[in-house]
């Protein structure tokens, strides 16, 4: 189930066998290592069963040496909050399985996750090699949780599940979201109650297993999980930061186009936001400052940053991930900033191996040949834990069916 | 090109018709004004501007380096270098981008506007599989944000569509994206009416759903043919009306038909068609369906899979308008491929558009095309930014039936003129300066011309 600790322990199993041990190096690379270190010109990055193991060494033995002449690696992007191998074909309900009318705080859509999409190779287009699928939900607040999967295409590309809980904050079509607040302060007060009252009990009673509802109340309240909280208003903003300390929640926000107005509030609870840069519209009441230089106005405040796609890059168009950054750099963020919005900063809040550039870290890599974010730029190679992977999809096929030549019908070209 | 054959109902109705007349004083002439929502648009007042030093995409497949534009009297005066004329404002475009207006023959701005509560749903109206009696002018809120943050990149002109429900979703309407408190203000003059049609799963599944036909693709058919049938008899009977009259007669008019008026409005080719249609077979049956009963059948938007017959809809005179990469959503948008528009584009005679149907990616043709032309590339095409300028500038204005008032920077046209910080195909690129009818109506540097909609005054 747990995929990324079986891969722990096969490569440390590997690693034991200098046999299977094959060595990569990119030599020459301007590397966005998105740590401390910095940029480095024409550096060299060393990978090994899938992990980076020395950038710079003294002097490399490698069994495949690629040379980037010049050319720029950066960490794998991560997509987020999409439903990304949960929904082929949005119209065909037979294809969706990212919400039920019944889902809640223990909603894991992780068994109904397919590695074969055909939105997969396509993400990975966009250099896309990790992502954050959250469920849709269904009818409660609690739209259930969060998991990490990898673009390999493997049936074990699920890395992580119970990433997060995601609840839903934001204005509803009817009723009153004072109503929301009540459910969330509620459910969390009724399993911080049972918490003390099952420290006070005799052992018999403390002993009765706890639900899986109530196993995750436990891991929120004890700041161990996440909770990833959609809203937009500024007053709402407000209102859940005071229901974080309350609890001393693990709070990250999605959505918040309104975020700039409390942005020193924000940036004081230490609360990391996930936005849109391409959101400039008051697309509600909830939203009236949705902006492009919501991204740079939010990173100057000392707000941490991510950035997720918006409509239709969701889980279809993921590789659009790039370009959305682009666009934040052009009206405001800083370069470096908008790298760490698409990959460190979701690794580090989600708490993914992956984003950086490190000794030790996973081999999730991208080798560009300019600016990643640039229209003009492609993608030269793209590792998933240290194995090269292609960026061929089923788009690819299709247009060179239609745009070969072939005396025999279009159906034959394959 | 098959002529419409008279039916025997028509023949039995012109009998009738003509069996009503009597032969006293003649009554007053019937006639249908064409125009009763004419447009009021008036260029803002302008004085002369000289761009000088740019590099210039006229629109046309041209990149002209280190050209000088001079805009007067609300229209493209001279193109050239080193032009000696003086003029009112003159900016140095030294390192900055030229380009026609943006043009997006896309849009729901104003039916569907900002912000999205129910009240401001107006672009669909769901109540029968023909509703060509509604015009979506009769929609729009000009307060829409969409419409400013739409001019903010570049977008000069844009066609305004009722929603994709219906099998005739009713007429559509061109504005010139000025600030303005009525539809009128923004209607860009003389441009042709559109009628948007749907193929396809929607109007399927919106009638289909409640039982009622269509319920399946062949009854979408059935309903276009029942629905063009209808339209012919009704053209007919008043061009008989018409020819009697003139014949000195004293005929009674035919009975009004709102509905109707917009379908024959394309059989006397005054009306263009603009068609939601995604696939390759139901392309090439809307082309036979024109044919039966013949009309142009227009523009094909969102073609998802215009590669697959790029060649017949450019035998047909078909533009098709479409998306860099949407793709997923229902079965018949699956079947994407990023070069769709520059397959598109490579048939002689072609005619490929880049559209939105977004409030957010209007904001960016720029990079929608900008997407494509570098897919492409990569793909084995050579295109570049003079190609791909058509797709959202003169092949736009030529879907819309305007290309001989604007979509390109050519002499003598409307001055409807963006000047962008850098080459626009960059993903960096903003525009600084945008020009319609030669008056600046957005500039990156000075609030004075950054409009505000009514909706957004005050809450900020």
């Amino acid at each position: 189930m747990n995929k990324f600790k079986i891969s722990l322990l096969t490569s440390a199993l590997l690693a034991s066998s200098a046999a299977f041990a094959q060595v990569t190096a990119i030599t020459n690379a301007k590397v966005h290592t998105l740590t401390d270190a910095g940029t480095l010109e024409g550096a060299t990055v060393v990978i090994e069963n899938g992990t980076i193991t020395a950038i710079n060494p003294a002097s490399v033995k490698a069994d495949v040496t690629i040379d980037a002449q010049g050319r720029v690696l950066t960490p794998g992007f991560i997509g987020s909050m999409n439903q990304l191998g949960l929904v082929e074909v949005s119209a065909v309900a037979g294809s969706r399985d990212a919400g039920d009318d019944k889902a809640g705080v223990d909603f894991d859509a992780s068994p109904a996750f397919n590695p074969r999409s055909s939105l997969i190779p396509y993400g990975r287009k966009g250099g896309i090699t990790q992502n954050v699928v959250v469920p849709h939900g269904g009818k409660s607040i609690f739209e259930g949780l969060a998991f990490v999967v990898d673009l390999s295409g493997e049936f074990n590309s699920v890395l992580k599940t119970r990433t997060a809980l995601m609840v839903d904050m934001d204005a509803s079509g009817s009723g009153s979201r004072a109503m929301k607040y009540k459910t969330l302060t509620e459910k969390l007060e009724g399993q911080q109650q049972k918490l003390s009252e099952k420290s006070k009990k005799d052992d018999k009673k403390a002993a009765k297993k706890p639900s899986q509802e109530e196993l995750i109340l436990t891991a929120v309240l004890k700041g161990e999980m996440p909770v990833v909280v959609e809203v937009e208003r500024a007053s709402d903003i407000l209102e859940v930061l005071k229901v974080k300390e309350q609890f001393g929640l693990n709070l990250v926000l999605w959505g918040v186009n309104d975020a700039v107005l409390v942005k020193e509030e924000i940036a004081k609870a230490n609360v990391p936001v996930v936005i849109s840069a391409v959101s400039n519209l008051p697309t509600s009441f909830s939203s009236l400052h949705a902006d492009l230089t919501n991204a740079g106005e939010l990173e100057r405040a000392g707000v941490k940053v991510l950035l997720s796609g918006f409509a239709f890059e969701g889980a279809h168009n993921l590789y659009q991930l790039r370009f959305d950054a682009g666009i934040a750099v052009a009206h405001g963020m800083s370069y470096e900033g908008a790298l760490k919005a698409v990959s460190s900063n979701i690794a580090d809040v989600f708490d993914l191996d992956g984003g950086k550039i490190a000794s030790g870290q996973r081999a999730d890599l991208v080798l560009w040949s300019a600016d990643p974010f640039e229209f003009t730029t492609t993608l030269d190679k793209l590792w998933i834990n240290g194995e090269e992977v292609s960026t061929e999809s089923r788009h690819d096929k299709l247009r060179d069916r239609y745009t070969t030549d072939s005396d025999m019908p279009r159906a034959y070209t394959k | 090109m098959q002529k419409f054959k008279p039916t025997a109902i028509v023949l039995a109705l012109s009998t009738v018709l003509l069996g009503c007349q009597d032969k006293g004083p003649q009554k007053e002439k019937v006639t249908i004004d064409k125009n009763p929502y004419p447009s009021t648009y008036q260029p803002h007042s302008s004085g002369s501007t000289l761009i000088t030093n740019a590099t210039v995409l006229t629109g046309t497949g041209e990149l002209l380096e280190d050209t000088d534009v001079l805009l007067k009297d609300g229209k493209i005066s001279q193109v050239g270098k080193d032009l000696s004329a003086q003029a009112d404002v003159t900016i140095d475009a030294q390192g900055k981008w030229v380009t026609p207006g943006i043009i997006d023959v896309h849009s729901h701005l104003g039916a569907y506007p900002s912000p999205s509560v129910e009240s401001h749903a107006d672009g669909n109206e769901i109540t029968k599989p023909n509703t060509a009696q509604v015009w979506v002018e009769h929609s729009v809120w000009p307060q829409d944000p969409g419409f400013n943050r739409a001019r903010e990149g570049g977008i000069t002109t844009l066609q305004i569509l009722p929603g994709s429900a219906n099998l005739f979703g009713g007429r559509s309407v061109t504005l010139k994206n000025v600030p303005s408190p009525t539809m009128q203000g923004m209607k860009f003059p003389d441009a042709p009416y559109g009628l948007k049609m749907a193929c396809g799963e929607n109007p399927k599944r919106v009638y289909g759903g409640k039982g009622v036909a269509p319920y399946t693709r062949m009854g979408n058919m059935a309903g276009y043919r029942a629905a063009w049938a209808e339209a012919a008899e009704y053209k007919n009977a008043w061009e008989q009306y018409d020819a009697a009259y003139a014949a000195g007669l004293n005929p009674d008019a035919p009975k009004r038909d709102i509905r109707l008026d917009t379908l024959r409005g394309v059989l006397d080719g005054e009306i263009l068609i603009h068609n939601h249609c995604y696939k390759a077979e139901e392309m090439a049956m809307m082309i036979d369906l024109s044919k039966e009963f013949n009309y142009h059948s227009g523009t094909f938007h969102h073609g998802i899979e215009a590669y697959k017959v790029a060649d017949l809809l450019a035998e047909n005179g078909n533009c098709a308008a479409l998306w860099p990469d949407w793709w997923g959503f229902k079965m018949e948008a699956y079947d994407m491929v990023p070069e769709n528009v520059a397959i598109v584009d490579a048939v002689k005679n072609s005619c490929a558009v880049v559209h939105s149907d977004s409030d957010t990616t209007i904001q960016r043709l720029n990079h929608e095309a900008a997407k494509i032309m570098n897919t492409a590339n990569q793909a084995g095409f050579s295109l570049k930014e003079q190609d791909a300028i058509k797709w959202i500038t003169y092949n736009a204005a030529k879907s819309l039936g305007i290309e001989e008032k604007t979509g390109s920077v050519k002499q003598g046209k409307q001055a409807d003129i963006v000047i962008w910080d850098r080459n626009p195909f960059s993903v960096y690129s903003k525009a600084e300066t945008v020009y319609i009818d030669g008056a600046k109506v957005y500039d990156r540097f000075d609030e004075k011309y950054q409009a505000v909609s009514d909706f957004m005054l005050g809450q900020r």
